[in-house]
């Protein structure tokens, strides 16, 4: 609709405004810690803990932890790496614009400026920090984004491994070590490819100075410390800041107005792997998933958070293709595998879940694992072990704590791959089966509930222990046929038709009145 | 200079249709049904042609431009290009509206379904209208007693509820967005200003599953509290919801 691209046009174009308002340089301003004080106990203390250790009670839910500001360390910086304490514009913006992919939301809609400052004074006395940083960034002479500059950045972040070390080949942050940060906490690089989960942003200045300064208390170590095996150039710098930032898998991020999974029908065979470049004709539809904390044994900090999913059918078959980014490969019995893993190793695993039936009206089942009235289907997958092969299976539900596992695979076959930090899978099963009555029948251009479920097997993810998403829809898309274009072809035709014999008789009857 | 009357009316549907996309898609950001646009467009149109239409000179004047372009020799070119393009325009709408809609089909809701008169809580048959908050009392009587159990109510919500409905009550919180429905915001003065401390107690206690139909009980990721809180707590986490948005529940006496 027309009104559709207005407001998005308008609405960008306020974003944009308001972040050219709330990125500008927000000047300093003292705060009162007194003041401050009385915000902190009622807004902040819950997870920062009263003696802002970052022990409040919320903390040993929290994935990653409150910061403990005793420590006067900060994720965002920009003073230089080796300044003593963070510009007091950095703790503006954590506190006005929250952390990204952590439970710390942005205050600027409750808190006034000054309240801010104030509780920044508040904040900073728990390290006893005082004054302003020596030294700043260096930032020389920003070298925009361009296809060089990238293919400089890609070499560079390969080189040595210095940054694909920790951040993985593609820079997915498939690791291959164990990460802690100062507090001895488990700490994971990041994924690059997943920009909505960067704490400051993946604007290239950001990037630029994460690389420069580093990330205090983890080990992302600063590129500009002359003493270190790893430092690059500004310019060099600018190149890596650049390409982290092309890293950004747009057609792979969450649009919360795509929620039907859109199957088309092709002839012949159905791609059985899952890197078949078929697969890359299928558009992917993304969803959030969240850790389940809604039954049984309730799990605070799964471990994947999108699945992107692509389905295919053809007149028998139908096949979803799901990728999911996992930063390790869970293979219990493997010695690599487990140096990497928290506690207990297990299987990656994966589901998908149907209804067994589709209700006439808007029911569905209960979205975790369904319920005595509603039963559900989980196609489940699991990555194997070094005894035994990948496998996969079928479970009917009826709850969280009603779960059957079928014996054989239910007719459903699957193949699954793990490359650079991302598992894709293929799950494939006829449309119709013989059991009617236990397995949802894939009719065309019906919507059919779905929803995902995972498992990581290095974050001890077993059980009632996973990540999981809502209700959304497949639809096996029905192919129109040539009816739509014979229908517009008669229309044109007929209005056309109608139009020429008007112009003619009017014509016609000018010429009769005037002989 | 004088604008045409047919340019007249064509301006007038075109500000009235953007004045709506102007008022509800962007000022009020509700962005308004296709199909009700449709019925608006269609009321707005009829009553143009009839003020336009009003008596024979209007309505001459009005088609003048439409029967010159039809019947004058000299508009030729003019007259062609009309004849081509509006059958085209109309096969290519025709063919677009014969394209099946992939659209997610619309769940309606209800968000604050009516409750039971009596609800099963904690192994009890309980009567939600006689049901109330054992703490309220002490916002008058123990003032300092109260400040503690709202303190204690703000330990249970952050252990628990910040999740989904945020830090800030706002219904923000770092799983909102995998979830449909979205976390009630307690912020916004539609929700629990509007409703009893009952209410609360009965939709926290029971969660998701124990609401009625209308509103979709399979959807909610509300948990069932009842299994994971005790009853104390629900009380408590009611002040603190109150105590933080700084809204009053609703109860008897005030109305």
């Amino acid at each position: 609709m027309g009104g559709g691209l207005v407001n998005s046009i308008f609405m960008s174009a306020l974003t944009a405004g308001l972040i050219a308002l709330s990125h500008g340089p927000v000047l300093a301003k003292s705060g009162d810690a007194e003041k401050g004080e009385g915000i902190y106990q009622k807004r902040c203390l819950q997870c920062h803990g009263e003696e802002g250790d970052g022990l409040g009670p919320a903390a040993e839910r929290l994935n990653p932890p409150p910061r403990d500001f005793t420590l006067g360390l900060y994720k965002i910086q920009s003073s230089a790496f080796d300044a003593d304490l963070p510009n007091d514009e950095d703790l503006f913006r954590m506190i006005s614009d929250g952390m990204p992919g952590t439970a710390m939301p942005g205050w600027s809609d409750l808190l006034s400026e000054q309240d801010i400052w104030d509780v920044i004074a508040t904040v900073k006395a728990f390290a006893e920090l005082e004054g302003e940083p020596e030294r700043q960034v260096d930032y020389g002479t920003q070298v925009k984004s361009s296809p060089e500059s990238i293919a400089a950045g890609k070499k560079l972040f390969l080189a040595d491994d210095q940054c694909s070390e920790c951040h993985g080949v593609e820079g997915k942050g498939d690791a291959i070590k164990k990460l802690k940060n100062d507090n001895g906490e488990r700490t994971w690089p990041r994924n690059l490819t997943k920009p909505w989960t960067f704490r400051a942003s993946n604007d290239p200045k950001d990037i630029f100075t994460r690389i420069t300064v580093g990330i205090p208390t983890t080990q992302m170590p600063s590129f500009a410390d002359p003493k270190s095996k790893k430092k690059l150039s500004i310019e060099e710098r600018w190149h890596v800041a650049n390409y982290v930032a092309s890293l950004a898998k747009t057609e792979k991020t969450v649009r919360s107005d795509n929620t039907v999974i859109q199957a088309a029908r092709i002839e012949g065979e159905l791609p059985a792997s899952p890197d078949d470049p078929v697969w890359d004709s299928a558009p992917p539809s993304t969803f959030f998933m969240v850790p389940q904390i809604v039954g049984k044994e309730r799990f605070f900090k799964a471990a994947n958070d999108t699945i992107s999913v692509r389905s295919l059918y053809t007149d028998k078959m139908i096949a979803l293709h799901l990728e999911w980014d996992d930063r390790t490969k869970s293979i219990p019995g493997d010695d690599k595998a487990r140096t990497i893993a928290d506690e207990e190793l297990t299987e990656d695993a994966i589901a998908v879940q149907f209804p067994m039936k589709i209700s006439a009206g808007m029911e569905k089942p209960y979205f975790l694992m369904g319920d005595a009235a509603k039963p559900v289907n989980l196609w489940r997958w699991s990555s194997g072990t070094t005894q035994m092969p990948e496998s996969v299976s079928i479970l009917d539900a009826m709850g969280i704590n009603d779960q059957q596992a079928r014996d054989g695979d239910g007719g459903l076959s699957a193949k699954g791959a793990y490359k650079d930090g991302t598992w894709r899978v293929v799950l494939t099963r006829s449309r119709k089966t013989e059991t009617t009555d236990k397995d949802l029948q894939f009719e065309e251009g019906r919507f059919i509930p779905i929803a995902f479920f995972a498992w990581d097997g290095s974050n001890s993810e077993a059980g009632s222990r996973h990540a999981m998403s809502t209700w959304y829809w497949l639809l096996l898309k029905p192919s129109t046929g040539a009816k739509p274009m014979i229908v517009a072809i008669v229309v044109a035709l007929l209005i056309g038709g109608i139009l020429v014999w008007w112009g003619r008789s009017a014509t016609a009857r000018r010429e009769g009145m005037t002989p | 200079m004088k604008i045409p009357r047919l340019l007249q009316a064509v301006l007038i549907l075109a500000g009235v249709y953007f004045g709506f996309i102007v008022v509800f898609d962007v000022l009020l950001d509700a962005v308004i049904p296709s199909s009700l646009l449709a019925m608006y467009m269609f009321f707005v149109t009829a009553g143009v042609f009839m003020v336009f239409t009003y008596d024979e000179d209007q309505t001459r004047e009005l088609v003048a431009p439409i029967k010159a372009m039809v019947e004058d020799p000299s508009k030729r070119v003019w007259r062609n290009t009309v004849f081509v393009i509006v059958p085209l325009v109309v096969g290519v709408g025709t063919y677009q509206q014969m394209q099946p809609s992939f659209q997610a089909p619309v769940e309606l809701r209800t968000i604050h379904p009516a409750p039971p008169t009596t609800a099963m809580i904690y192994g009890k048959r309980v009567k939600l209208l006689e049901l109330e908050n054992p703490f309220r009392k002490l916002e008058k009587e123990d003032p300092e007693q109260f400040g503690e159990l709202v303190n204690e109510g703000a330990v249970v919500y952050i252990e628990n509820c910040q999740f989904c409905h945020g830090d800030k009550l706002d219904g923000k919180g770092p799983y909102a967005a995998g979830l449909n429905p979205t976390p009630l915001n307690f912020q916004d003065v539609g929700t629990i200003a509007q409703l009893q401390e009952s209410y609360l107690f009965w939709r926290i206690s029971t969660g998701g599953p124990g609401l009625p139909k209308e509103a979709a009980p399979w959807i909610s990721s509300m948990p069932v509290w009842q299994d994971f809180l005790e009853e104390d707590e629900i009380w408590k986490v009611i002040l603190f919801l109150y105590d933080y948005t700084g809204h009053r529940p609703r109860s008897w006496e005030h109305e």
